[in-house]
């Protein structure tokens, strides 16, 4: 249980450095030599970073760049260990998204704390012309460099046998055969890699030599791979009308069954996020629960075992009830990805979204975003320009994510009493409503405010189909969620144990006297009405008079800042809801139903005031994690602050304009 | 003829890529390079984008992009 408050100011700068923790083992890693993957996008170079480090990988904030790289150290049996460090593929070294001038920077050595020793370059072989290209971007820096040749699983579906060794004298770079879903091949890589490291870049290589500028670079790796013999293969039209992946993209980008397929599995998707989640939501909030009420037995009574108990415990379960559906969120996810349907999807809603000034890629975050707004944040990295980048990242606040969904159940439970279909549909267009709006937004701030339009390509690889493996997806599914859970659950846990700690610690003058003669002292420990959060709510209490609600409300506003679900149990503090009553959340209806303006006989949850608070948590942007992502991943406050004051701005207005017109029209 | 004129399934060839500088850089670094063999080998609902096959990749061209690129 935390209720909570505390100035936003402070406690995003607390959060932000929580983010961004210094870089904790960088010291004992850098002492090894470091190694990136590099390659075009598809070039399976996750599932060789899988084979390479036996699957222990982690994503790591490095000082000074906005993406997140993969990083973990080689397997002891590949001989003496290397850093491996696995960069965001690149499409073209030219015009390029964050991700891939990240990628650049460190390939040519231009990044201040990645400094590449040896460089692995994922090439396609059934694609070995354009990413023979990008190897050559590569060889140019004249570093130490191995080819790694995945994908040669695929060959004969292209119809097309390569050569190994002719490719490797073609090309005049170490080419190593390699799966990573399976591992075949990771071995010899590593040996070439250190062979290689030994001799260094100084040789002059075919590749290093070949143009920059692509029309002649493309003729003369053409020429290249049909001179020495290295690659034989057949008319690649008449397979790509026949061939596997074309028959199934026949079904799923059909004029009339394309959209209803990509529906059914966006649906499928939200029914596993919604009610597969489910058990596992309710066990961990009852594990957490149980935990804290062990916590009150055996420690002995007093603030500290009630901090421990209600404020770290309760803080940490906040964050852990949501980790079933991330995790579910994040493997579907990635079986779409590695299956490549997901860039089917993107390229069929890609037009209605451009549209709005959007991209064809911004399906994926707005997705998530229903999930939450953090991984959905960083999902928007994929998206090339930065206009759509930026402007995706401005609407994801909209989507309803699952942290409304407990707020909304109490609400709609508080307007709709008994009537649980009533409820149903009402939660129904609040989710259709928070799409609707979103691309309202999306469309008038493209149409109005950046009306110039700038560089905006589709231009998208769409891979061939395969079969997702099932364990690199369950390791990958794990990286991601790990992540997110430390990304967004650090300021989480840490903004409610400051809230905690502000609504049960009062100013000592305002309480109740304890012991005749001694002197209160200055801060001690408060029930809620006369905590630091109390006077706070009470402070803000004039401006919620449009709203409809009193200072116990605003208290619960402000505390569902740490996260919006927190809400619901702060009402239930404020509401003065007994613990030991069952079934606490029809104690807490039954306590707000009732519950009036203090001294007075005016009820606080009308119609009109529940539907005011509805809206303002649809629009307000109450997660200070989300606020701290987006400036880290765009690079400054400005826009965080923006979408901050503007949401929570709209929510308030929109809210107390709702409460004031119901009830001019004489709903209470 | 523009690429947005070319029947599907047939195999056409690379004459010339217009657009804006930036664009058509990554058109060619794309691997979308003169005298180079495409076919348009399926429609997407709307008609757009429209996948075409090249250098033994399918891409997702939007008809504006598709619109640069003459064929023969």
């Amino acid at each position: 249980m935390h209720s909570l408050e505390v100035a936003p100011t402070a406690s995003t700068t607390e959060a932000e450095q929580v983010l961004n923790p210094p870089f904790e083992t960088h010291s004992q890693l850098s002492q090894l030599p470091t190694v990136c993957l590099t390659g075009a996008p598809n070039a399976g170079k996750t599932a060789l970073m899988n084979a390479l480090t036996g699957g222990s990988f982690h994503t790591a904030n490095y000082p000074g760049v906005t993406v997140t790289l993969s990083r973990g150290k080689s397997k002891t049996e590949f001989g003496p260990q290397v850093l491996l460090v696995d960069l965001p593929g690149v499409h073209s070294t030219s015009a390029v998204s964050p991700e891939e001038e990240l990628s650049c920077r460190v390939i040519e050595g231009r990044h201040d704390s990645v400094k590449p020793e040896v460089l692995i370059v994922a090439v396609d072989a059934t694609q070995l012309e354009r990413h023979l290209r990008f190897a050559s971007f590569v060889a140019r820096q004249h570093k130490p460099m191995v080819i790694a040749l995945t994908m040669m699983d695929l060959l004969p579906r292209a119809q097309q046998t390569v050569n190994v060794r002719k490719l490797e004298n073609a090309v005049g770079v170490p080419v190593v055969p390699v799966d990573g879903r399976t591992g075949w091949g990771a071995p010899d890589l590593m040996r070439a890699l250190h062979r290689e490291s030994e001799v260094g870049g100084s040789r002059q290589t075919i590749l290093a030599n070949l143009p920059d500028e692509p029309v002649s670079a493309y003729k003369t790796i053409r020429e290249l791979l049909a001179a020495s013999g290295a690659l034989k293969k057949n008319n690649q039209f008449l397979l790509a009308r026949d061939s596997f992946t074309a028959r199934i993209d026949r079904v799923v980008l059909d004029r009339y069954f394309g959209f209803p397929i990509f529906f059914a599995i966006l649906v499928g998707l939200f029914s596993s996020i919604f009610w597969v989640a489910r058990p596992f939501m309710d066990l961990i909030s009852w594990l957490f629960s149980q935990t804290g009420h062990l916590l009150i037995a055996v420690l002995p009574a007093g603030a500290l075992s009630r901090f421990l108990a209600e404020g770290v415990v309760g803080g940490v379960g906040a964050v852990a009830v949501f980790f079933p559906q991330i995790i579910i969120l994040f493997f579907l996810m990635t079986l779409l990805e590695d299956s490549g349907y997901l860039s089917r999807g993107a390229a069929l809603v890609d037009r209605p979204l451009a549209y709005l000034g959007l991209h064809g890629r911004s399906f994926v975050p707005m997705l998530s975003g229903f999930a939450c707004a953090i991984p959905a944040v960083l999902a928007a990295r994929t998206i090339p320009s930065k206009r759509e980048r930026l402007l995706t990242i401005w609407i994801l606040p909209l989507m309803s994510c699952s942290a409304r969904l407990p707020v909304y159940a109490l609400l709609l439970g508080a307007l709709l009493p008994g009537a649980a279909w009533k409820a149903g549909i009402a939660l129904g267009v609040i989710y259709v409503s928070s799409l609707l709006i979103g691309a309202l937004v999306a469309g008038l701030i493209s149409r109005l405010i950046l009306r110039k339009r700038t560089a905006s390509m589709l231009a998208m690889e769409m891979p061939v189909y395969r079969k997702p493996l099932v364990r690199p997806t369950l390791r990958i599914t794990w990286t991601r969620s790990s992540a997110y859970l430390k990304r967004a659950g650090t300021p989480i846990i840490v903004i409610s144990s400051c809230l905690w700690l502000l609504s049960n610690f009062g100013l000592g003058s305002h309480q109740a006297a304890s012991a005749e003669g001694t002197r209160a002292p200055l801060v001690a420990v408060s029930d809620l009405d006369h905590s630091f959060a109390a006077g706070l709510g009470q402070t803000i209490e004039p401006a919620l008079h449009p709203m409809g609600v009193d200072w116990r409300v605003g208290v619960g506003l402000i505390s569902a800042f740490a996260a919006r679900e927190v809400f619901v149990s702060t009402m239930a503090i404020v509401f003065h809801v007994s613990e030991a009553a069952d079934g606490k959340q029809s104690g807490l209806l039954e306590n707000m139903r009732t519950a009036t303006f203090l001294g007075t006989s005016k009820r606080i949850f009308t119609t009109s005031s529940t539907i005011g608070l509805i809206v303002f948590f649809f629009f307000s942007l109450q997660c200070l994690s989300t606020v701290s992502v987006v400036r880290s991943e765009t690079g400054s406050w400005k826009l965080a602050g923006l979408q901050l004051l503007f949401y929570t701005g709209l929510g308030y207005i929109l809210s107390s304009g709702v409460v004031t017109g119901l009830r001019f029209l004489g709903v209470d | 003829m523009s690429l947005l004129d070319a029947l599907q399934n047939e195999c056409y060839q690379v004459e010339g890529i217009a657009g804006p500088d930036e664009e058509r850089r990554r058109l060619l670094d794309l691997g979308v390079t003169p005298g180079e063999e495409l076919a348009v080998v399926q429609s997407v609902p709307f008609g757009d984008p429209l996948v075409v096959m090249i250098r033994g990749m399918r891409l997702a061209l939007r008809k504006r992009e598709a619109s640069w690129i003459s064929v023969r």
